[in-house]
């Protein structure tokens, strides 16, 4: 099997589906004879010409709009936002339009799109290249929401992303590009949207979490086992709709849950999980559940690495958790 | 033909020029300026020029994280520059303008420790490096988000305008900035309430990689103006003296009520888009030699030779004395150390709110 990047499962993946089916093509600022500014669709434009796989003018409610009509129209198109953060002159597109065609058509129409972007903070972006505005796509209904971290789910989520009768934006931390090298199919298999995966069985707490901060979480759970303490590590993948079932077998059987996120705290998905989670399982939790997150500030360049969850700061709630 | 007043037509099919490639005076009229304005130039030239070189050093070295090559665009950016008045009229500018903002007069200090992001960085080390600001200068920060500044721009001269201040809003972008809607937006309204703004299209014919010829179907940026019902002024930015009396003539027609203007100054980008690019995926190395050529420099010192105004030991002399300036700067810049990590909540609002000062508190625990 061949090893790939997180940057070559994408390129694997969106060759496998403009192969499959020729509805498929691509859309976005440089993403033909560049490449992507992270090389993501490298060479797709030589293989399946410039119809199909468009280097836009700059306008992302052009990128994401044009992918609407065209979608609507019969097309599977894949529209790539240079970074996360530059998605807001097309939310409008993305919001108004994609979100709700659907809805607003009682089901006429519908948008079936990918939108791309590369995600979160750590590079040295500074406010404009390391956001994480998931949970404004999360709060829009009419929206999936993806947010990888392995080269093996991102194959088989993005090809189940274009096969997906909804619009779904899919996230991919850009510091996970190239950081993490594993064996990826070069042939077919498709993974379900909406379906979590636990990285690590446990029994004495439950750390939830997904995209960047997977690393740091796994880095915790390996510290706490050698002092014998067995997390069970959720990675949600989707976090619209999020694993609900998933989440809330594993917080009841261990009674303590940690979510990790790197978005900002307050309005997260974070809190989304932990609502639920004391909702439902009230009175079987033996401790208050936590959330370690991004500060409630713009990201900051010169605080690039402390403003994202560490992990002793994860081990540091943790042991709240264990010692409540 | 020597025309008595200065004044431009609009969308000319040419671009103005002034100075030709040999260094001529081609125009129309007498430009008028004394031996020290030209010479000064000159020097505010060779400084972008010697600063763009230094910036390119400090991410060989690995001392800075990011920086979007401004060699090119002097003659654009000192043009425009000395058309405005410093400290007095607004410039609303985008991360390739450190010429320009250097020429305005922010402090190389200032410029280092935002590349650098050290505590000698008014804006707190918060944004990546080539997005600099000046309140003191009137200068708005730069915000990476393409064409976002320019709704900005348009709403600061309106209130100008409502105010009588006299002051003009200078708006600087890019080619690609023009696809974007807020561009439109913020130019259509400029033109409905004739707000004393200028906005100058720093056109290098790439946006990133993509072509202007991907970017828009209109013959030029220029007359793009037309549809809104705007002056579209379509210059040579490879000329200083071109780009100067350009946006001066603009200018004045803003401040003396004939409202917003557009500037189009055609440059070259003799970089990769930033330090983050590699452009030899996309443009041919002898399109870009070609461009290399036409350098607005060597240009400008070929019209101040003619005029008896250059000499290569003045030029010489110059590049030590502004050589000097930079590394004394950028010691300073780095002398001022990090900034304090728990200034990161400050300034999220006029007063931090209860939970950002938890997480200073968290913070602060933390690094204790
Ligand atoms: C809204 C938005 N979308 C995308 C980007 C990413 N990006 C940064 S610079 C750039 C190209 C800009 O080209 P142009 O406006 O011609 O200016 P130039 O860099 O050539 O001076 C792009 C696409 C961004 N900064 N903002
Ligand atoms: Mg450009």
């Amino acid at each position: 099997m061949p090893i790939m990047t997180m940057i070559q499962a994408i390129q694997s993946a969106l060759d496998e589906e403009m192969n499959r089916d020729e509805r498929v093509m691509l859309l976005g600022e440089d993403v033909g004879k560049r490449g992507g500014v992270f090389l993501a669709t490298e060479g797709l434009q030589e293989k399946y010409g410039p119809e199909r796989v468009i280097d836009t003018p700059l306008s992302e409610a052009a990128i994401i709009g044009a992918a609407v009509g065209l979608a609507a129209h019969g097309m599977r198109p894949v529209a790539e936002i240079q970074f996360a953060d530059y998605v807001f002159p097309g939310i409008d597109q993305l919001f108004s339009q994609a979100a709700k065609l659907r809805y607003r058509s009682g089901g006429q129409f519908t948008a079936p799109m990918v939108v791309r972007m590369p995600t979160g903070g750590g590079v040295k972006g500074g406010h404009h290249h390391s956001q994480s505005p998931e949970a404004h796509f999360a709060h829009t209904p009419g929206l999936k929401v993806v947010v990888v971290s392995t080269p093996y789910d991102t194959k088989g989520l993005l090809k189940a992303a274009i096969r997906d009768d909804d619009p779904v934006v899919f996230m991919e931390p850009k510091r996970l590009y190239r950081a993490i090298k594993e064996e990826v199919p070069a042939d077919e298999y498709l993974l379900p949207i909406g379906k979590a995966a636990i990285r690590r069985p446990g029994r004495d707490l439950t750390l939830v979490s997904y995209g960047g901060p997977m690393v740091e979480v796994q880095k915790a759970a390996e510290e706490m086992a050698a002092a014998s303490i067995e997390a069970e590590v959720i990675d949600l993948r989707t976090v619209m709709p999020w694993d609900k079932e998933t989440v809330l077998a594993s917080a009841a059987k261990t009674g303590r849950l940690l979510v990790v996120s790197e978005a900002p705290r307050t309005a997260s998905l974070a809190s989304e999980v932990v609502a639920t989670v004391s909702e439902e399982l009230f009175d079987q939790l033996l401790a208050p559940p936590l959330r370690v997150c991004g500060f409630d500030t713009p990201y900051p360049l010169a605080q690039d690495k402390l403003y994202m969850p560490t992990v002793t700061r994860i081990l540091n709630a943790a042991k709240r958790l264990l010692e409540y | 033909m020597v025309q008595e007043k200065i004044h431009f037509e609009p969308f000319s099919q040419e671009p103005i020029r002034l100075i030709d490639e040999q260094g001529h005076w081609v125009a129309p009229f007498a430009h008028g300026l004394p031996p020290e304005t030209l010479r000064r130039f000159y020097r505010d030239m060779l400084a972008a020029r010697l600063l763009d070189e230094k910036l390119v050093l400090l991410i060989r070295t690995g001392k800075t994280s990011f920086i979007a090559p401004h060699a090119g665009h002097e003659a654009a950016q000192v043009g425009i520059a000395h058309a405005l008045q410093k400290g007095h009229d607004w410039l609303f500018p985008y991360y390739r303008d450190m010429g320009l903002v250097l020429a305005l007069g922010v402090p190389l200090v200032e410029i280092f420790g935002q590349t650098l992001g050290t505590a000698a960085d008014p804006a707190k080390a918060r944004q990546m490096p080539s997005h600099p600001g000046s309140k003191k200068l009137n200068v708005f920060t730069v915000c990476s988000a393409i064409a976002s500044h320019i709704p900005p721009a348009t709403g600061a001269a309106i209130g100008m305008k409502l105010r009588r201040t006299g002051q003009v809003a200078v708006c600087t972008f890019g080619d690609g900035a023009t696809s974007e809607g807020d561009w439109h937006a913020g130019v259509n309204f400029a033109a409905v309430q004739r707000a004393p703004v200028v906005f100058i299209c720093e056109n290098n014919r790439y946006a990133i990689s993509v072509n202007i010829r991907q970017q828009t179907a209109s013959a030029n940026i220029a007359i793009k103006a037309r549809a809104y019902g705007i002056p579209g002024y379509y210059a040579d930015g490879l000329d200083v003296l071109a780009s100067y009396f350009v946006v001066r003539w603009a200018l004045e027609q803003a401040r003396t009520g004939a409202g917003p203007s557009l500037v189009e100054l055609v440059v070259h980008r003799f970089g990769a888009h930033s330090s983050a690019d590699d452009d030899s995926r996309y443009r041919s190395r002898e399109e870009l030699a070609a461009e290399r050529q036409q350098d607005p420099l060597l240009r400008y010192q070929r019209f101040l030779e003619q005029q008896g105004l250059w000499d290569a030991q003045w030029a010489n002399e110059l590049r030590l004395e502004i050589a000097k300036e930079l590394e004394a700067a950028l010691q300073e810049a780095l002398k001022a150390g990090e900034p304090n990590p728990l200034e990161m909540f400050d300034d999220v609002y006029a007063a931090c709110p209860w939970h950002l000062e938890e997480q200073r508190r968290l913070l602060a625990e933390e690094l204790a």
